[in-house]
């Protein structure tokens, strides 16, 4: 038998497009990008890029932020646990899984930093039914719609690139709702091939007819397919401009080329430089869902995707330069998983969890919330983490301090009061 | 076997038998039609007119319409005649299907054989098991068949290719999944509760009674059988859980077997099940409730609501749910009554073009419509190239066949696959498969697109877009879609196309795939 997949996923296209295209890649014509942002970016918006990462299938955060301080830790995960003279940047209660070694000095410099035992109002320990509701964000009503959308329909009319999902997973239902969002997958992968051409002013002209008759064969479509269709035609231009520009990341950042989420972050950057008013991006980072075999403090499934994820953030850190300062990313999971560890070597589901924060306007280097502990008296649902501190007050705060979002509670109905002090407030340039 | 109202199941064969005669493009959709009078609906005009009753079944059930499952319809007279006809898929003479047999003779192998006959932990069993559903969606004639398949697989998923999976998936899809997708859902829920598949894929393989793991058990009653609202607890889950201790794999032959050491002993209540499960091995019971929870009303619903969902509108009737589960309880699981049913109702006649395609869909369909083929020279490999670029290509639609990362299978609204880049990457596989740039011919037969013209070729702009649309969506655009593929062409409808012009030569394949793009062709 022949070997039939060697290649990680979406080589194919990218190969396929390498070879079929050798028009498209042979003339790499003078940036003509300025000249291409017909959509200018919302004038009014002068807050930072939020990018949130959904660490789908419930992310051990007990493994990342290590309560190694708490005396039920190590006997709840006899073979799973973390040492304490490993964890880095250790201050007698939590520290960093020596996996996060990239991401220690923005801890230490206050750039980085993680609210822990977070968690819905409702719990539930389906994956399904979790995500649904953690997306839209609206626990005891009726309201269909996510929590990205509401904050996106508060604000003016923005760009095609004012709302981003990078990568390859289909959009967060957080941007279910009317207003639009571009799921652009890679910004080198966003072309129309039939349009493509070596010569830039023959590729703007045949984009312009294609984009003309499939926007009018649109009419009468349902939303679903004339949204995005919309934000196709509205952003190819764009892209296919950047794709012959080509794209050499800053501070000497190297991606991780077989990430997805590296890569996807370093879109994030590419279009942040190039002021196109991307305002929320959002990246799906799967795979977490450890009931087995979760590893060891060295090697395995979760040092493996600890690894990746600090790298990926240090890249992206590094290339922002400057533009750091504008940038709040945020990572959220469904829930958290099981105290005690499994006879499986791994975690079953549970309730409380850790979010990530990181930006250079954020409140870093110490874990933010109340902890409720692991002692079996505190724990929930028979043994849980409890979710003390409220997932949406951690995404308020930063919507209101970082992005000057007004009518939080139409984002957030019911949202509790309170403030965790996870960002600081943007000065008003 | 539950039927729909005698009155009505008469209209539509009266109605069916009427067009069946008028021929391919000209029929009037009675049944669509005299279903969109009865009811007061939100009028949208349709993109392909006129609207048409055949169209509407090959879109739902099976991967879409070609000019011989059109005949094959014809052929059969009524959705009833054609859905009988299917139900029964030995009786159906199939060719094409035998010849994709043929191409994939790995499908068939114990997995023993396939042990033997790969390196270990090799992706490669898994990816060609991946690649035969493509094969067998695009070409079978046993059309109906394989979108239950497709259904199945996504109630009862295991993610292919994941770890655990690489001797065993196709084992799964034959033994588990084809063996009965025109049968009792019972059955087919024991088979899949014990296949190796499962046991590794939700962890059942790894739980002892020294500490369950909860993964299967909390699959089998939230997504298999009765629902997250299903009314279990979380006691009821570690429950079931606990039950299924003592299933699990053997790591050396790869099969699974049951180790009572390992079984949880003690008292079980699982919502109106229980059991004293006192016995070390619990395979009994285990069976026991795998039947309950497979004739529970709840799952009733919850399999019900797929098929709606699935076959007919992202917002299931209640109504026609309610009878869906009803005639599947009194069949005692039987799917082929209620599918019978579901396609024979009032809510199927008036969904016309109420559904999105989804990705894989989209392609099986396109490539269904302008008549790709697998090669018949070559060796195995050579023959398979062609349908191993398809499952690339479905990959990065986002729709490879089994791939779905989760265990809920792939989601099954418009919804949920709204999106930019979903949008282009269909027009760019329209354009790349009616071009045949890739797969080409080197690896896949490729119909040239002026095969897909009339032997009489037109010879005005608006005479060659009627007759493309006719082909391929057996009716003519709505007028203002029309126009804007003149308009793309730079021509008028009476413009004159001489015998070399343009758009009947080099350009052929571009209008082609925008046809393909347009809604006519993405609704379903």
């Amino acid at each position: 038998m022949t070997v039939e997949c060697e290649h990680p996923h979406h080589l194919s296209r990218r190969g396929f497009l390498g070879g079929m295209a050798a028009a498209g890649a042979a003339g790499i014509a003078a940036p003509l990008i300025s000249t291409q942002l017909a959509f200018a970016a919302d004038p009014t918006y002068a807050g930072d890029t939020v990018v949130v990462i959904s660490f789908r299938g419930g992310f051990d955060g007990l493994s990342a932020i290590v309560p190694a301080g708490d005396p039920a830790y190590a006997t709840s995960r006899p073979n799973i646990k973390i040492p304490t003279n490993r964890l880095l940047s250790y201050d007698g209660t939590f520290g960093l899984h020596p996996a996060m070694a990239a991401l220690k000095p923005y801890w230490d410099a206050g750039t980085f930093g993680a609210v822990h035992a977070v968690g819905q109002p409702d719990p539930t320990r389906s994956h399904f039914e979790a995500m649904e509701e953690m997306e839209r964000a609206a626990p005891g009503s009726s309201l269909r719609t996510g929590w990205l959308d509401r904050a996106l329909g508060l604000r003016g009319t923005g760009s095609v690139f004012q709302a981003a999902q990078l990568g390859w997973s289909l959009p967060s239902s957080a941007f279910n709702g009317p207003a639009p969002e571009l799921a652009l997958g890679r910004v080198d992968d966003f072309t129309l091939w039939a349009a493509d051409d070596n010569d830039p002013v023959k590729a703007e002209a045949n984009v312009a007819r294609w984009a003309a008759a499939l926007n009018s064969l649109m009419n009468g479509a349902p939303t679903t397919l004339v949204a995005p269709t919309e934000s196709a035609v509205g952003a190819i231009t764009t892209t296919m401009a950047m794709k012959r520009a080509g794209y050499t990341p800053g501070g000497g950042a190297v991606y991780d080329t077989t990430s997805d989420l590296a890569m996807s972050l370093r879109d994030i950057a590419r279009l942040m430089k190039q002021n196109v008013g991307l305002q929320v991006a959002a990246i799906d980072y799967g795979d977490w869902d450890m009931h087995q075999n979760l590893g060891t403090v060295d090697s395995g499934w979760m040092f493996d995707k600890l690894t990746e994820v600090s790298a990926a953030f240090d890249a992206f850190a590094k290339d922002l330069g400057p533009k750091f300062a504008d940038v709040t990313l945020v990572t959220m999971s469904e829930f958290g998983r099981r105290i005690d560890e499994n006879g499986s070597g791994g975690v079953d589901h549970g309730h409380g969890n850790a979010m990530l924060v990181m930006g250079g306007g954020v409140n870093g280097g110490t874990v933010r919330g109340t902890w409720p502990g692991l002692a079996e008296a505190n724990r929930d649902d028979g043994g849980d983490l409890r979710g003390d501190n409220d997932y949406r007050v951690v995404l308020a705060e930063i919507l209101s301090k970082r992005c000057g979002q007004g009518s939080l509670s139409t984002v957030f109905p019911g949202l509790p009061s309170g403030s965790l002090g996870v960002v600081k407030t943007r000065p008003t340039s | 076997m539950t039927i729909e109202a005698p009155t009505r199941r008469r209209v539509l064969a009266t109605a069916a038998v009427a067009t069946a005669a008028t021929g391919l493009s000209s029929a009037i959709a009675a049944p669509s039609a005299s279903a969109f009078t009865l009811k007061k609906r939100r009028t949208r005009r349709s993109t392909v007119q006129p609207r048409d009753w055949r169209t509407l079944l090959l879109r739902r059930a099976a991967w879409g319409p070609n000019p011989e499952s059109l005949a094959d319809v014809n052929a059969r007279g009524s959705i009833a005649g054609w859905v009988d006809w299917q139900l029964n898929p030995a009786a159906i003479s199939d060719p094409m299907g035998a010849q994709i047999e043929a191409l994939y003779p790995e499908m068939a192998w114990t997995i023993a054989q396939a042990r033997a006959g790969i390196d270990q932990f090799s992706w490669d069993l898994m990816i060609l098991t991946a690649q035969y559903q493509i094969a067998r969606a695009t070409w079978s004639r046993r059309q109906l068949n394989e979108v239950m398949v497709d259904f199945w697989h996504n109630h009862l998923h295991v993610a292919v290719p994941s770890d655990g999976l690489w001797d065993n998936s196709h084992d799964y899809d034959r033994t588990v999944i084809r063996k009965n997708a025109l049968g009792k859902f019972s059955t087919m829920l024991s088979a899949s509760a014990k296949h190796s598949s499962m046991l590794y894929y939700l962890n059942n393989e790894s739980s002892t009674k020294y500490a369950p793991n909860e993964n299967y058990g909390r699959e089998l009653l939230e997504l298999h059988t009765v629902g997250v609202d299903g009314g279990y607890t979380e006691t009821m889950m570690f429950d079931a859980a606990r039950l299924m201790t003592g299933w699990t794999v053997n790591g050396d032959t790869g099969i699974a077997y049951y180790d009572p050491d390992i079984h949880w002993t003690g008292p079980l209540q699982i919502l109106g099940w229980s059991n004293a499960n006192s016995a070390a091995d619990g395979r009994p019971a285990v069976e026991s409730l795998l039947l309950y929870l497979a004739r529970h009303p709840k799952t009733a619903e919850r399999i019900a609501t797929r098929l709606v969902q699935r076959f007919i509108s992202d917002d299931p009737s209640p109504g026609l749910v309610a009878r869906l589960a009803a005639t599947y309880l009194a069949n005692d699981t039987d799917i082929r009554p209620v599918i019978r049913q579901l396609f024979l109702s009032r809510e199927f006649a008036a969904s016309y073009e109420r559904k999105v395609k989804r990705p894989m869909e989209d392609v099986i369909s396109t490539l269904r419509i302008l008549g790709h083929t697998p090669l018949t020279a070559g060796t195995l490999d050579d023959r398979r190239k062609g349908i191993r670029a398809l499952y690339w290509q479905t990959q990065d639609l986002r729709q490879a066949p089994l791939d779905w990362p989760q265990p809920n299978g792939y989601p099954d609204t418009a919804v949920a696959w709204q999106s930019a880049d979903g949008a282009l990457g269909r027009w760019n596989n329209h354009q790349s498969l009616a071009a045949g740039w890739w797969p080409n011919k080197a690896i896949i037969n490729v119909p040239t697109p002026q095969s897909l013209l009339p032997t009489t070729v037109p010879t005005t702009a608006g005479a060659l877009v009627d007759a493309l649309a006719n082909r391929l969506f057996n009716g003519l655009l709505r007028p203002d879609h029309r126009a804007a593929v003149l308009t793309f062409m730079g021509k008028s409808a009476t413009s004159t196309l001489t015998a070399n012009d343009q758009w009947l030569k080099w350009r052929l394949a571009e209008l082609v795939a925008l046809l393909l793009d347009s809604p006519a062709h993405t609704l379903r």
